[in-house]
């Protein structure tokens, strides 16, 4: 890691799409997803509601088989879950098929009282059949260095 | 609600989520990360945790849902949260929100939180942009 220069990492891989998967939006998962989190706004738990549609969090499940690409540099093993972030840009339907883009959406250190923190964003970009942008999904892993 | 009902440094309504080892097991399965750091205190505490903890996408959706009813229609356009301290399955918790943007494109950004009601601890912290529904 001493050796790594993370503003050279960062121009090399920001914006790099290293995956991309298809997924069907299950109704059933959708709607239990909404119900066990607590939703009681009809959109999200009445599968009859005109305007039916996944829960704000429920895109933050989906996981690529990788979540690096594979000859990303080593940033340490101990790992912690730096959080999530989820934009909307149109709702997520049941029984639609999407695209999602799996790339890495950020690189950056911080250094603290306990010593330097590398953040890794990995970015995972929906879209819907007409290739419209439905969200986007940032998970912030950091490694302890 | 409308944005003119609503003003710098309103606060939502406080909720307790159901949190019991019931819901947090079928929340995982519809997640499909069905892990034992979730639904087994014993397996949890063996992986170096206090007990099976509340996963952090659960607690998002909980912010989301009190979001929701306190202005019912509304869109949330971007959520942010970020995890502190794991929460304990079972241990009550408090989600909590405040205004602290009105926006001149009729959204509204809120701060977010969940603590334990147990030890007061912060679990989650966040941030919400929201637009109304009769914006």
């Amino acid at each position: 890691m001493a050796d790594v220069d993370i503003r050279a990492e960062r121009e090399r891989w920001v914006g790099t799409v290293f995956q991309e998967i298809e997924l069907t939006v299950d109704p059933d998962r959708m709607l239990e997803w909404a119900v066990t989190a607590g939703e009681t706004d009809p959109r999200f738990v009445d599968p009859t509601h005109p305007d039916f549609q996944a829960s704000t969090a429920f895109p933050t499940h989906v996981n690529a088989a990788r979540i690096l690409p594979d000859d990303f540099p080593d940033f340490g093993t101990r790992g912690i879950d730096g959080g999530k972030s989820v934009e909307w840009h149109r709702p997520m339907r049941a029984g639609q098929t999407l695209r999602a883009t799996v790339a890495i959406g950020d690189l950056y250190e911080k250094t603290g009282r306990s010593g330097t923190m590398v953040f890794i964003v990995n970015r995972m970009t929906f879209f819907d059949e007409q290739d419209r942008l439905v969200c986007i999904v940032d998970w912030r892993m950091i490694r302890s260095v | 609600m409308r944005i003119d009902e609503v003003e710098l440094g309103d606060e939502l309504p406080e909720e307790r989520p159901d949190v019991s080892l019931e819901t947090v097991r079928r929340f995982v399965k519809a997640a499909q990360m069905d892990f034992p750091r979730f639904t087994d205190h014993d397996a949890a505490r063996a992986e170096g945790l206090p007990g099976a903890v509340i996963p952090g996408i659960m607690s998002q959706g909980q912010l989301a849902a009190m979001i929701h009813r306190w202005a019912p229609g509304s869109s949330i356009l971007k959520i942010d949260t970020v995890f502190r301290t794991p929460m304990i399955v079972g241990t009550p918790v408090v989600c909590r929100g405040a205004v602290t943007g009105v926006n001149d494109d009729d959204t509204v950004e809120i701060d977010l939180t969940i603590l334990s009601e147990e030890s007061g601890a912060t679990g989650v912290l966040g941030t919400a942009h929201v637009r109304l529904a009769d914006s």
